[in-house]
């Protein structure tokens, strides 16, 4: 069984997030850290545990993204993945969805995956978007922000079938469950696994072990995996108004918690 | 070019579900620039009743889009089913909500219909009479405008982020009311059901404080100090953002927001929650907000009542002390 998992790298909000001079994406501080997105982690794991139950089955990560992006690929490699591929995009360039997906689409279309996992969404941007695109360009079944699966496989080979169990969440604790015929696309949600730390083993194989790295051409050239035309764009990014009625409380630590309590106090909570 | 815009209504068991009607002031706020009109699809296996209640309260003309195959939810049968009407009528704008079930769907319908996609839209400008749909990104830290190129676009709209009018007076005309019938049965996709919630607890709901905690509390073994902040108060419950209970720290029954649950205490103190939609989107009706967070550009500070830029470990027990 061939499982692809797509693995994003994105910029670690915790530290500093500042818009860069065109005004329409990030910039990228000499001191910015990049990894791979958190919800991706929970994919590439939960592959993991899918090839534990099924041995024999072949795990490519695939990330696209600039040159940095060798980085998260090579992560994947060390989590555990066998292969990695690259699709190199020769800019630093924020990318909608829709061209992210038609690049994994065009990537996957004649690679016969039995399965597709994805993060239910990127940690930067926020779309969720591509996951079920990319199930949609390749026509498979999908599921978004699923909380458990369960893999019923028969036969192996170019000529296996079977289904997944799947349960997605809902509002409210709530879940649903469907039966989806493979080949199928999941995107994944945070907490249906604990992602397993980099086995030693696996983070010498992955320094040796060679990427497989693939340009992504420009709208309209004809390269096995090329851009379509975007379908949004970002007019502006801004960072949102401070804060719009309430106020910053001022002073040294005791002084605040000093203001807070009376104003607690004020209001009848204590 | 048409300039339709669709909002497609979402039902529980056949009823309306509130955002359904934030999906049509958000519409209809669209439309006023270019008096577009606004008509809505109510899928399901039979909505006749709930659709034309709808076209009656709100003069909408609606769509009930009914049969076999739409008795439970599932991506390939709304996907299939709407795509299949919506091409025919291309719409400018599809209004979707930002629920579970709606970011589902919405990516792979505009696929299908060679349509542009915003997720996670929180309201709209207009600039040149073009319209600018407004969305955060960076956990909220960064907002961003976005236009579509296409002429069909669809929108996902955040819960709670654009509020219903005061109770809109019954509409004087009421609007029509069309049936259209899918016989396609899903191929790939079998539904099996909605499993109910596994642990329900009540504390947070009657709950007059919320003291919630956030990846921010940095460690599991910090929880100790959001839950003695807690016990300052009466009536006091302990929430927390998703990631938390990622972590294994709380449970999920503790979790606020989008996909948890969704609360509006008299005080909400966020403790290290650094304020994305989707944890705002549970807690906006708080009636008082204190955010506690060190990073001044946290997302959560634009909506708190009280700021405080501290250490949570330094300033939690100086609160209890002082």
């Amino acid at each position: 069984m061939k499982i692809l998992v797509c693995v994003k790298q994105v910029l670690d909000a915790d530290g500093p997030v500042r818009i860069d001079a065109s005004g329409k994406w990030i910039e990228e501080a000499p001191a910015a850290r990049f990894r791979m997105n958190r919800f991706d982690e929970f994919a590439l794991e939960e592959a993991l545990r899918i090839r534990e139950g099924f041995p024999g089955t072949r795990i490519d990560a695939l990330s696209a993204g600039p040159a940095r992006a060798a980085q998260t690929v090579r992560r994947a490699l060390e989590m555990g993945a066998d292969d990695g591929i690259h699709l190199f995009l020769d800019d630093e360039r924020y990318r909608m969805p829709f061209e992210i997906a038609s690049l994994i689409g065009a990537y996957a279309s004649d690679r016969h995956y039995d399965l597709i996992l994805a993060g239910v969404m990127a940690e930067d941007d926020m779309q969720g978007q591509v996951g079920p695109m990319v199930a949609e360009i390749l026509e498979y079944p999908w599921a978004t922000a699923v909380m458990s699966q369960k893999l019923h496989k028969t036969g192996d080979g170019p000529d296996a079938s079977g289904t997944i169990y799947v349960e997605r969440e809902l509002e409210g604790g709530l879940r649903e469950a469907f039966e989806l015929t493979l080949p199928a696309l999941l995107t994944i949600q945070s907490g249906i696994n604990r992602p397993r730390y980099p086995a030693l083993s696996h983070v010498l194989r992955a320094r040796s072990q060679a990427l497989i790295t693939i340009p992504a051409s420009r709208p309209g050239e004809t390269d096995p995996v090329s851009f379509p035309a975007p379908r949004e764009r970002i007019q502006s990014l801004e960072e949102p108004a401070p804060m719009k009625t309430g106020v910053i409380l001022s002073g040294n630590p005791s002084e605040k918690a000093e203001k807070l309590r009376q104003i607690l106090q004020e209001r009848a909570f204590l | 070019m048409n300039n339709e815009i669709i909002v497609v209504a979402e039902l529980s068991d056949n009823r309306i579900l509130p955002v359904t009607y934030e999906l049509i002031a958000f519409a209809r706020a669209l439309a006023a620039g270019d008096s577009a009109p606004v008509r809505m699809i109510v899928p399901g296996r039979e909505t006749h009743a709930v659709a034309r209640d709808l076209a009656d309260e709100t003069g909408l003309d609606t769509i009930a889009l009914v049969g076999d195959p739409l008795a439970f939810y599932n991506a390939e049968t709304w996907m299939t089913a709407m795509a299949a009407r919506l091409a025919v009528r291309k719409p400018r704008y599809i209004c979707i909500a930002h629920t579970s079930r709606g970011c589902d769907f919405a990516p792979g319908l505009a696929v299908r219909l060679g349509a542009s996609c915003i997720t996670a839209v929180e309201g709209f400008s207009r600039q040149d009479g073009a319209a600018r749909f407004v969305r955060k990104i960076f956990n909220g830290k960064i907002k961003m405008d976005v236009t579509p190129e296409r002429d069909t676009t669809v929108l996902t709209v955040l819960p709670g982020a654009f509020k219903v009018e005061q109770k809109s007076p019954r509409a004087h005309l009421a609007g029509s009311m069309e049936v259209l019938k899918i016989p396609d049965h899903p191929q790939k996709i079998r539904t099996l059901g909605v499993i109910p919630a596994e642990e329900q607890d009540l504390d947070l709901a009657l709950a007059d404080v919320i003291v919630s905690a956030g990846r921010g509390i940095g460690a599991e073994e910090n929880l100790e100090l959001i839950r003695r902040l807690a016990g300052l108060f009466s009536k006091s419950a302990m929430g927390c953002s998703r990631t938390v209970c990622d972590l294994g720290w709380l449970g999920y029954k503790h979790q606020i927001g989008l996909t948890g649950k969704t609360v509006a205490p008299k005080l909400y103190i966020a403790c290290g929650i650094s304020g994305a939609v989707q944890h705002i989107a549970g807690m906006r009706g708080s009636k008082m907000v204190v955010a506690v967070n060190k990073d001044p550009r946290a997302a959560i500070f634009q909506i708190a009542d009280i700021g405080i830029v501290e250490d949570l470990m330094t300033f939690i027990p100086l609160v209890m002390d002082a």
